[in-house]
């Protein structure tokens, strides 16, 4: 599957099941939007868990460049 | 003949002693002003500073007067930096203003009206210049001090309402005169690191004076020309700040920001499982059909063939609905594991592992072939069974009439 929003993923789920659901569809075209739905469920569910909730910092090196610093210690309060 | 002092002589002399003098040289003072003028050829500012007893000429040249971040006006209370000198053709000496600024909460609340209708008037603060807030934002960036209780308000409730959420935070004063450079340069900095979904940028309330900052034409410009939407969360509720006008969206504390900055994941996950259940449904219902399609062929295949077959496709059936109502049964608790049943379930049901069990689908270039009707006799066809396809020609047909048609 081509990489995606998940916002994006959970529209064309919806899509997918009101096509699914109120359309006379012909069983090959029901079962290529069914598989398609499945990923899309799989995917979402992925993608709902793999933020991992990290806290960083982001500064300007002296060169300019950008880093990221860890600092969970934000967190705990 | 006495000895005498030409007027220029003793003006000069006069211009020389306040030259001199270490207070005249450079002080603030506080006045209202008068008699304001601008002369639009020069550029320069004439104006009169005076208070209840008393008043004093004043002039700011173009130079400075190009830097004034206000519009002087009469009437109001300024203060001002300069020097006294004499002006020697008249013999009357005056204030060389370097620099002015409003006086006092009046002064300053002239200073935001006439700062508000300058940015107004850039279209700063147009409505249809607004971004929306994604729906589904994971990374959020925030431009806040990090010693602060705004950070902490933000972190808390961002992890309450998603667990997963991740921040990029930039520190920054929010506070001062370091302040305004500082804030706008962390919105310019997420955007320029660009992978985060949105900005919070604002501080936990204050004074009057401690907001300051965000009514600074500096953090102004930078929310209005962030490509990223911005949350404004500066802790007050009465007074937008200029800040608040620019930004995509005004919460009134840190704590809202974070509320509408993140969707709440348990409901994302309520309406994500609802979505999978009716997806179930529908194929469950299609399945169904499908199956009662397969029924009527298997009864003509029965003719021919001892009746333990129907048993057979019976029992299948019911293994079928047993482990369907199985999945349903389990999605109802355990909520962590919901989905995978779901998704199980879906696999389960699907027409492929029907063709997996023995049955094939005969197609040709328009679709699932239903009748004999739409076929003729060495038409190509396509029969899909579990693992491929077979490329066929039609060589004969011939009507059959099932025993229920």
């Amino acid at each position: 599957m081509e990489p995606m929003k998940f916002e994006e993923a959970l529209k064309r789920l919806e899509e997918i099941v009101s096509q699914l659901e109120d359309g006379e569809l012909e069983l090959d075209e029901a079962i290529r939007l069914f598989e398609e739905g499945v990923k899309l469920s799989l995917y979402c569910q992925k993608e709902l868990k793999a933020a991992d909730g990290k806290v960083q910092k982001l500064v300007q090196t002296l060169t300019g460049d950008l880093e990221l610093e860890d600092c969970a210690d934000l967190l705990e309060d | 003949m006495n000895p005498y002092l030409s007027v220029s002589e003793l003006n000069q002399y006069i211009a020389g002693l306040l030259d001199q003098d270490s207070v005249l040289h450079d002080f603030w003072l506080k006045g209202e002003i008068s008699g304001f003028k601008l002369y639009q050829q020069s550029g320069h500012i004439y104006f009169t500073l005076k208070d209840k007893e008393s008043s004093l000429s004043a002039v700011m040249f173009r130079s400075r007067a190009r830097r004034l971040d206000f519009q002087p006006e009469n009437g109001m209370e300024v203060l001002v930096r300069g020097s006294i000198s004499v002006f020697a053709p008249q013999g009357r000496y005056q204030l060389y203003a370097e620099e002015m600024q409003p006086y006092g909460i009046g002064g300053v609340y002239l200073f935001l009206e006439q700062l508000k209708a300058k940015l107004q008037q850039k279209g700063y603060f147009d409505a249809e210049k607004k971004k929306p807030l994604p729906a589904y934002a994971r990374r959020i960036g925030v431009v806040t001090s990090q010693d602060g209780a705004a950070l902490r308000d933000i972190l808390r409730v961002l992890k309450q309402r998603h667990q997963g959420v991740e921040v990029v935070l930039v520190h920054s004063a929010v506070q001062g005169a370091e302040a305004p450079a500082q804030i706008s340069r962390g919105i310019e900095l997420l955007n320029r690191y660009r992978d985060v979904d949105l900005i919070i940028v604002g501080r936990g309330g204050g004074s009057f004076e401690d907001l300051m900052p965000f009514n600074s034409e500096e953090v102004v410009r930078a929310i209005f020309e962030s490509a990223l939407p911005v949350i404004s969360a500066v802790g007050h509720e009465v007074d937008n700040t200029l800040a608040d006008l620019a930004a995509d969206i005004r919460a009134a504390t840190p704590t809202q920001a974070a509320q509408m900055a993140v969707a709440d994941l348990a409901q994302i996950n309520r309406e994500f499982d609802q979505l999978s259940q009716r997806l179930i449904r529908i194929m469950q219902r299609r399945m169904q059909q499908e199956n009662e399609i397969l029924d009527r062929l298997m009864m003509d295949r029965a003719w021919q063939r001892p009746l333990t077959m129907i048993e057979d496709r019976r029992q299948r059936h019911g293994d079928l609905s047993q482990q369907l109502l199985k999945a349903v049964a389990k999605s109802m608790d355990a909520p962590q594991k919901r989905l995978m049943v779901a998704v199980t379930g879906l696999d389960r049901l699907s027409p492929l592992k029907v063709i997996q069990r023995g049955y094939a689908v005969v197609r040709n270039n328009e679709g699932i072939i239903r009748s004999i009707d739409s076929i003729q006799s060495g038409d190509d066809i396509i029969i899909s069974v579990w693992d491929g396809e077979l490329q066929a020609t039609v060589q004969q047909k011939e009507k059959v009439v099932r025993w229920n048609q």
